[in-house]
């Protein structure tokens, strides 16, 4: 078949993408499998050459939604990162799959008196109270930064009425270098921190929806863990348009002073997070993840490759690390690395099987017994 | 700031519970100055999530080598007393930002509280390196927790308070101060909070109690230093090394802030540790 030279046919053009890109931002969506050893200094090829050592690329990419395309689905935690330039002098941010940026209000805010933070057994308490300078000042300040990196940066929003949430993603949208939201509705440490959205179905999908309606950035919604059933205000969120979960919050807690006179936190109760709370994150995640459809993060106390792994079996996309930063600032840079590595050792190329291998074959029905847990 | 290895080369108990260790860091040596500190990993032992800071108490470039000062407190700071000598740990540093020593004072007042002394013992190394003249004020409890001569350098002139008045004065530090203030161009303090309070409050009432020219006035009076800056800390007569709870010590979670009189909170580790005491909000006001 002989066709016009001007008109393009499957013959003679490029090959055509699978699908329309709706991405918003294409982020190079494979990762070179190096060893630990050298992987400081090895410097990737730019494209894998042949058919020999495509083998050794694992696509670690990670699809939120609305086009959030994650290069890999190690990310960091809102509030134990910063704005992603305080860390920059001892991690390669562009290597990570995102970040989730301190929780921002409209207003800034001066967050809780100290103590803010105590370290507790095999975790930690902090009580900061959504200090931030505003969402304005952090457009401002960190806006451009972010646009010149590679990590997709989410912006993690947090307020005390609807209209808040409304008014902030109404600023960040559209600003370059904001690749998405996370509408942190759990704040467990602000009187008025939004908890009152988390622990209520209708409340929740309230907001995921008027929020929904003011913005096309791609929405995740951080849920709380302080409720008696999740399933129901999971479901809420995700029928009210989120593209994607985040599951969990901390937990609410306290600890004593050492003099035993009055609570340590300034603000008497704080958010635990760290190792101690992961049983309860990978409960949640495993019941979130059979009864919606949309991606969920999980997040809680991942500090080793077997904790990412382990939420990935239970239904988790993607996984953010958090307190675990603090004590090792590399930790994420070398899950990815490692990630891409079991996924090879398994002859894998990509992570996606990994995913919800420990669900049951069929999703259980949701307990009719309230607060009952049924593992 | 950077992540680096260091090596354990001494570690011995010089007072009851307080421990001194030396590591090999040359990266940290040459690069941090008196009033940082460093952010150290603790071994993998389950339920330590955090790492500890402990300011750099003397740092000598010529070795390489670092010093660290520590109280015993809990089981993070017990598991650096069981350390060998060539053990290797995981340190983050130098961070914060340092003292800032004005060029035309001749005469530093140092003023430690126990543990604070960890704070100011670099800084003495510093001004003595340049020729400046150093008093060290000392407050403990009792003569058993005296920080030991031996362990200062021979240039400086140092006095002690106790509580008990086992050893030298017998008081609080503070009230030693008033003998030194008006010999004294620039003090630098670090220890307990109600220390550094007092030593603010004397310090608000020097200029007019004295009559003491304020340095700076000369050269660049009309000049608007904004406060926070180094420009306007060098400029401060007493700075103080703050001591908060901290997570992070890069400046991304927030935890260790304190309230200073502009109404923001600013984070130890990032602005700080080091203030000027005219910084600090000391009746910590939270609006609430």
């Amino acid at each position: 078949m002989r066709a016009k030279r001007r008109v393009v046919t499957a013959g003679t053009a490029a090959p055509t993408p699978r699908r329309t890109p709706t991405v918003r931002k294409l982020k190079s969506a494979f990762v070179p499998v190096r060893p630990r050893s050298s992987s400081a200094t090895t410097v990737a090829p730019a494209t894998p050459d042949g058919a020999d050592s495509s083998s050794t690329w694992v696509d670690l990419s990670v699809d939120l939604g609305r086009g959030l395309v994650l290069p890999n689905p190690i990310l960091v935690a809102s509030g134990t990162f910063g704005y992603g330039i305080e860390y920059a002098d001892v991690v390669d941010v562009d290597r990570l799959g995102a970040i989730c940026c301190k929780g921002t209000t409209l207003r800034p805010r001066i967050g809780n008196p100290t103590p803010r933070v105590t370290e507790t057994p095999g975790g930690m308490l902090n009580s900061i109270g959504l200090q931030n300078p505003g969402v304005d000042a952090v457009v401002e300040k960190y806006a451009a930064t972010w646009a010149g990196w590679r990590v997709p940066v989410i912006v993690n929003v947090a307020g005390e009425s609807v209209g808040d949430y409304v008014e902030v993603v109404r600023r960040l949208d559209g600003v370059p270098g904001i690749a998405g939201i996370e509408l942190n509705i759990s704040c467990p440490n602000v009187g008025r921190g939004g908890l009152q959205f988390a622990i209520d179905a209708d409340a929740a999908a309230g907001v995921t929806a008027a929020v929904r309606r003011a913005t096309d950035l791609p929405l995740l919604v951080k849920l709380s863990p302080n409720v008696a059933d999740v399933r129901p205000i999971a479901r809420a969120i995700a029928d009210a348009g989120a593209d994607a979960l985040t599951a969990i919050n901390t937990l609410s807690g306290i600890a004593v002073g050492p003099t035993r006179e009055r609570p340590l936190l300034g603000n008497v109760y704080g958010g635990l997070s760290g190792p101690a709370i992961k049983p309860v994150a990978l409960r949640i995640v495993y019941e979130v993840c059979q009864v919606v459809r949309i991606p969920v993060v999980a997040i809680g106390g991942v500090t080793v490759l077997a904790d990412v792994l382990d939420y990935l079996a239970v239904g988790a996309v993607a996984v953010q690390v958090g307190t675990a930063i603090f004590a090792d600032p590399t930790l994420p840079v070398r899950l990815v690395d490692e990630v891409a590595e079991a996924c090879r050792a398994r002859g894998l190329g990509s992570y996606r099987p990994l995913i919800g291998t420990a669900l049951p074959k069929k999703a259980s029905a949701p307990s009719s017994k309230g607060v009952e847990y049924r593992p | 700031m950077r992540l680096v290895g260091a090596e354990l080369i001494g570690s011995r108990e010089i007072l009851p519970g307080q421990w001194l260790q030396s590591y090999h860091a040359p990266a940290l040596a040459t690069g941090s100055r008196a009033g940082q500190f460093v952010h150290v990993r603790t071994g993998d032992l389950s339920g330590l999530v955090l790492r500890r800071p402990f300011s750099i108490n003397t740092a000598d470039q010529a070795t390489g080598t670092i010093t660290i000062h520590f109280r015993t407190i809990g089981r993070g700071t017990e598991w650096f007393t069981h350390l060998r000598p060539g053990d290797t740990i995981d340190m983050l540093g130098p961070l914060g930002r340092p003292f800032e020593v004005d060029a035309r004072s001749r005469h530093l007042l140092l003023v430690a509280g126990g543990l604070g002394m960890a704070g100011v013992r670099y800084l003495a190394d510093e001004a003595i390196r340049d020729g400046r003249q150093v008093t060290l004020l000392f407050g403990a409890a009792s003569a058993r927790d005296v920080y030991p001569t031996s362990l200062l350098p021979d240039e400086i002139e140092y006095v002690v308070a106790t509580d008990d008045g086992t050893m030298g004065h017998h008081g609080f530090v503070t009230e030693l101060v008033t003998d030194y203030e008006g010999w004294a161009d620039q003090a630098f303090a670090c220890g307990p909070e109600p220390m550094l309070r007092a030593l603010a409050r004397q310090a608000v009432g020097r200029r007019d109690r004295l009559g003491v020219a304020k340095l700076g006035r000369k050269r660049g009076a009309g000049k608007a230093v904004p406060p926070g800056s180094p420009a306007a800390r060098r400029k401060a007569f007493l700075q103080v090394s703050m001591e908060q709870r901290m997570g992070c010590a890069v400046g991304a979670c927030l935890g260790c802030v304190v309230m200073t009189t502009s109404g923001t909170p600013q984070r130890v580790c990032r602005e700080g540790p080091v203030f000027a005491s005219e910084e600090i909000d000391w009746e910590g006001g939270w609006g609430r």
